[in-house]
Parts: C-alpha cells; structure tokens; sequence
C-alpha cells in the first residue's frame, strides 16, 4: 500500500476534539462503532505466568478471561466492550497458538452478542518478535512469521489488528539513558517512522484483505519507556521534561500506520495518540486512571479527555473480592465510559472534557504538554513539515520545548528545568538537513551501538 | 477552556522539596583533595571520558600506579555520582555517562600495568528466555559497575540451561533476572529449580515489568529488587554475610 503523509489537521481547532467523536469513526467487530458518539471500554489482561506452558493452557485461560468479561458486562448491563489480547510471545512465535486463542475468544463473544445484542469487537496484538539473541531483525525471517500470525488471527475472530513495534529501539535505548536528545529523534522520530512504514504497509494490506481494521501502533517501546523510566514526582531516573520530548518525538511516528493504510482506533497504551488524534481524524484508545493496575502516571484523568476506547492497559488475571481482575477492570472502565456517554447524550461533553483535562494539566509537563489545545500546537508543527520524516520529528520536539519553555501555572523541578534548557540548546544546534542528519547519525551510532544494524531500516 | 488554579488539587512535592545546592555544588564537597585525582574524579562526574583518561595520565607520569589509581581515583569519583543519586542530587543518565567514563578510565589503567585489578566481586545479569526487553539489565549492570562489581552480562532471551552453566563457570556472589511480561518471568522459576537441584545457594534478584515481590517469593533462592538501584545494595549485603533470607528481609517491602 502507498504512503500518504499526512500535512493538515483533521480538526479545524483544538476545542473540536471531544471523547467519543472522531472525525473518522470506523465499524468493527459486531455491531461496534469507534469514535462514532459513544465511548467504550477496552479490557486488556494477561495470562497468569504458568498458562504459557502449552496452547491447550492458554486458549483455556484466554476463554476463562472472555467469559468473564462478557459475562461481568451483561449483568451490570454495559452497552458494548473491546477485549485486547496481547500476545504473549509463545502465541506469535506459533501463530497457530494465536488463532486458537481468537477463535476461542471470538466464539465466545458472538454467543453473547447473539443472546444479548451487546456491541463488542476483539483486538489482537502480536508481540512484535522480529529479533534474534543479540540483534533487531526487522525485516529477516521474524517479518515472516509476525505476518503470518497476523493472517491467521484475521481468519480466526480477530476484529482489530495492533502491534507494538519495535523500530529504533536499540538506538533509543542506548540514548535515553545518556539524555542524548539528536539520538533519542534519530531513534523515534527517524528509525521508528521508517519501520512503521515497512510494517504497516503489509498489517494493512493483511486486514484489508481479511475484511478486518488494521488498527494502529503505539510507540510503547520507547516513549513508554521513557515514561516508566522517569516515574513519579520523587524518582531520579530520567527529568519529566525528557519523557515527555520522547512522547513529542513519537507522535509522528505513531502517525505512521495511518499513512499506511491503518484507520484506527489507536493502541491504548500511545499518550501521544491525542497528537495523533488531531492530525488524522481517527479514533483513539487511552488509559489512565483505570490502568493503574499495570502502571503509575500524571496524568490519569486527562488522558481521558479525547478518547474513543478507554482501556485499563493490562492486569494479571487472578481473582479479588469482587471477581476476578479482568471483571473487576472491565466493570469500572465501563463506569467511566457510562459518565462519557451520559455527558455526551446531555450535551455536556465539553464540560467533562475540561474538567478532566483541567485536573491533571499543572501536574506534570508530561500531562501539561498532553493537555488538549497544547498536543494540537505540537500536531501543527508536525504537519507543517509533514512530507520530512526528521523535520516533523524535530518540529514536534521544538512545539513540545516551546510550551513548556512558555507554560503558564506549571511549575518544574530545577531538574526539569535543566534537562530542559539543555534540550532546546541541543534542538537548536541541530542540521535543518535531513539527509546531513540522517547520515551523521548513522556513522555516529554504528560506531557507538554495536547492535545497530542499518539495513533493518535499508539503509 | 477552562483553566483551574490547581490549589488544593495537586502539590508538586519534588518542587517543594527541592535541595537548594546545585549537583555540581553537592559534588564539589564530596571530590578528593589529591591534588591528582581531583581532576580524574571531576571528569568522572561530567561523564567527559577524555578528560578522565587525561587525568590519569598526568598521574602515572607523576608515579601513581595505574591499578591503584582504579580505587584510589575512578572508584572514588564514582562514588561521588552514586551517593548523590542514592540522595536524589542527580539523575540516573548521569551516572550511566559516569560509568562509561568509569569504565574507559578502567580499561586505560588496565593497559598501563601488567597487574589485573581486583573488584569488589562478580554478578551475573541476565533477561529473562523468550524477553528482548534488556533496557533494565542494561541499568542493573551499569549500576553494579559503577559500584566496583564485575558483571557477567548474558544477555537477553537466556536460556534456563545457559543461566546455570554461567553459575557453574563463574560462581557469582549473586545474580540478577528480568523480565517484562507475566509468561516470559515464569522462567525465573526453571531458573531457580536447575539451580537448587545444583546444591547452588546463591541470590537470584529478580525485577522488572510485571515481575513482583508475590511471585518472586515463591521460588527459594528469588530475592525481589523493586527498583535497578536496589542490585548493588544487595551485593554489598550479600559481601557483608546477607543470605536469601536475609536479604528478602530487607528488601521486601510489601
């Protein structure tokens, strides 16, 4: 499939975006619509450890967690539901494994769909295994069976087609921890973009011809890692103001797999999916507040503001007092969504929103840059130069230095300040030239990386 | 769009608290007076590997010994970089500049002398098999580096089989496991039974991801590190005679 960058804005202003609203609403699985006036929960789990053992463990494990999210839905009487099943890597290294899984799964749901007309759709999301031991191979023998698993989960139930890929980790990682900003641009911004190009070209292609929705990235692999790294308020391990340029960065990454043919709705775990949102029209998932049994954020109620599907990320199915973890996530997302749901039929949507957004906007930069009108300022500077995969990329980290550089009411640790300062001096000195840039970082992180290897990007 | 002054919704408690030193303030009382290793230090701490080995080299040309000057200067600017991130003066990018500037200075000393220095003792890291996320070994290993450790670093997507071998050959005062995913920890497990069935005692500390301190109890020779800094604290108690037992008194917190 061809790619077509992306160089305007969906929405005309920020004040457009609303939760439940996409420009693009798109119809998946049974009787569901994304972004198309409602809101609804996705449920994401993952097996307990020993259910890796054998397929015949998992497919029960993965029908215990479907049966008891739909059956959970049911009798508090929720409207629709996503499941995500995010493979554990025994289910993409055997794609068979991953098909029994959707079929067990998508058998399931069409029953309760049947008996009580609930609205669900079922995600998968192959781990994205195109590595050996030591090196990234993304476009060796892995390709090959990470497309294969995609191509048997479609025939087997699988609605929605995600992944979180991997591109540019090698040199992100190395970068990140040395609060090298021109590595942390070459990895996302550069890297990331153009192995997002190969991947999603042939994910799109695989769902257009299985009649299914590819359905979009999220840069997990190094934005949220950024993110897990800095942590809290309190911890030491890398400035806010850095993981929040890394999520800048990985905007236009992410917008990637719609310029190759995905239509959403956006991977839960992508906090940049709200500049992702702005630009493309498409429906997104996020999760915050009601994922903080995966992780910890600053942001857990605006993140909420623009979504689509709302998503507890991940939790580890066992059983708690009030059910098991997946009935327990599944039944307060739902409550969440039914608040959306219930401002957006009263016309208040835009009250909630605000509210939401206005709760968490001073706490951290990373919530402040996210914060609704400041993620369209930092998707106007990505489509200006939208055809230049680096341009864009340094735009939206310059966009993301800029607000903070002029933020009103946020304050910062001098930490914070610092990283910050020496962010947009490093920004600043940075080569307009993609073509010098490109290639300066390639001789730089070759002889710096040793498990850099450029033809995985064909270079 | 509605702005809420954020009174008495939010406290930035790392802004209330913040030290009015400077790092660079914080590190200038903590550096040797030697008038040689000062510099060496100084350089440790801005992570300028050049500088590092420009100081050594001053040095030996005034009669230090190269091995001794690993202790008597690197290992000492070292600690100056982990103590104020133990204190939270500075952030962890600054102590992995530190070690790789640490670590040159080392192999500099190393090519000056005929003599092999001695460190403090050796520790395995290793991902869990069937993981290729190594972002947090890579923090674990550096950060038991910059404390005087030698690491044996295995790698990503290790097998249980490769694991023990590793034991066997190296004799670890401990190793480290990690892990990003509820399935791929499960191998921790295998790890730890190949072990036992070895007669081997040893601490296996195990973070990361989705791994925590239930799971990892469960297995005998599994000691839980919440956070890559908790490492070199458990090998520095493992020197001063901590067992599992009491080590997961230490350091399980929950």
């Amino acid at each position: 499939m061809a790619i077509n960058r992306f160089t305007t804005m969906a929405y005309s202003e920020a004040d457009e975006m609303v939760f439940g609203h996409a420009k693009k609403p798109v119809k998946a699985g049974l009787d569901l619509e994304i972004g198309a006036g409602y809101t609804t929960a996705e449920v994401n789990y993952a097996p307990r450890p020993e259910a890796g053992e054998s397929m015949e463990k998992l497919v029960n494990e993965y029908q215990r967690i479907t049966k008891d999210i739909m059956a959970r839905m049911v009798q508090v009487g929720f409207p629709s539901v996503v499941l995500e099943t995010e493979h554990v890597q025994q289910m993409t290294n055997n794609p068979s494994w991953g098909a029994a899984v959707a079929h067990a799964q998508k058998t399931i749901m069409e029953e309760y769909h049947e008996e009580y007309g609930i609205k669900c759709a079922l995600r998968h999301t192959p781990g994205d295994i195109r590595e050996h031991k030591e090196f990234m191979d993304l476009r060796g023998d892995k390709m090959g069976v990470v497309m294969e698993s995609f191509e048997q989960i479609a025939e087997s139930g699988a609605d929605l087609l995600s992944i979180e890929s991997m591109g540019g980790k090698e040199i992100f990682d190395y970068a990140v921890l040395r609060n090298d900003v021109p590595g942390m641009l070459y990895a996302i911004g550069c890297l990331g973009t153009m192995d997002m190009d190969y991947l999603w070209q042939e994910i799109s292609s695989v769902a257009q011809k299985k009649g299914v929705v590819s359905a979009g990235d999220t840069d997990c692999a190094q934005a949220n890692t950024a993110m897990f790294i800095a942590g809290g308020l309190l911890d030491k391990n890398l400035a806010h103001t850095l993981a929040i340029l890394a999520r800048a960065i990985s905007a236009p990454r992410s917008l990637a797999a719609y310029e190759a043919g995905a239509v959403g709705p956006g991977k839960d775990c992508g906090y940049e999916n709200i500049i992702v949102k702005a630009i493309s029209g498409m429906p997104m998932s996020f999760e915050g507040k009601t994922s903080t049994c995966a992780h910890s954020d600053v942001m857990g109620n605006l993140i909420m503001q623009c979504c689509d599907l709302w998503s507890n990320e991940s939790v580890e199915y066992h059983g708690e007092f009030g059910g098991t973890t997946v009935q327990c996530w599944s039944e307060s997302l739902n409550y969440d969504c039914a608040l959306m749901n219930t401002a957006l039929k009263s016309g208040n949507e835009k009250i909630l929103r605000d509210l939401l957004m206005a709760s968490d906007r001073f706490r951290d930069p990373q919530s402040y840059v996210l914060a609704y009108d400041n993620a369209y300022a930092v998707g106007e500077a990505i489509v200006k130069d939208g055809e230049d995969i680096f341009l864009r990329a340094k735009n939206a980290a310059i966009a993301c230095c800029d607000t903070l550089n002029n933020s009103e009411g946020l304050e910062m640790t001098k930490f914070e300040l610092g990283a910050l300062a020496k962010a947009t001096a490093e920004l600043d000195a940075i080569t307009s030239e993609s073509e010098t840039f490109m290639s300066e970082c390639m001789e730089r992180f070759k002889a710096e990386v040793p498990v850099f290897k450029p033809e995985n990007y064909a270079l | 769009m509605l702005i809420v002054d954020k009174e008495g919704i939010l406290i930035r408690y790392n802004v209330k608290m913040e030290k009015s030193m400077t790092p660079e303030e914080a590190a200038a009382e903590l550096y040797p007076k030697e008038e040689l290793y000062k510099p060496i230090a100084e350089a440790i701490f801005e992570g300028e590997e050049d500088d590092v080995i420009e100081g050594l080299e001053a040095a030996i040309a005034a009669g230090k010994d190269p091995i001794a000057l690993i202790d008597d200067a690197l290992m000492v600017g070292m600690k100056v970089v982990t103590d104020l991130y133990d204190q939270g003066v500075i952030f962890l990018p600054n102590v992995m500049m530190s070690a790789d500037a640490m670590l040159e200075g080392i192999e500099f000393c190393k090519s000056q002398s005929t003599e092999t220095p001695v460190q403090k003792g050796k520790v395995i890291c290793m991902v869990a098999e069937g993981d290729v996320h190594d972002i947090g070994k890579s923090i674990v290993a550096a950060l038991l580096r910059a404390n005087g450790y030698e690491v044996i670093d295995l790698g990503r997507d290790v097998p249980s089989a490769e694991a023990l071998a590793a034991v066997k050959e190296h004799k670890p005062l401990m190793m480290t496991g990690t892990a990003l995913m509820t399935t791929t920890m499960y191998a921790f497990k295998e790890v730890n039974d190949l072990l036992v069935e070895s007669g081997i005692t040893m601490p296996f500390a195990c973070g990361g991801g989705a791994v925590n301190q239930d799971f990892v109890s469960t297995y005998s020779l599994g000691v839980y590190g919440e956070e890559a800094a908790d490492a070199p604290k458990m090998a520095d108690a493992i020197l001063a005679g901590a067992d599992v037992a009491a080590l997961r008194a230490k350091f399980h917190n929950h």
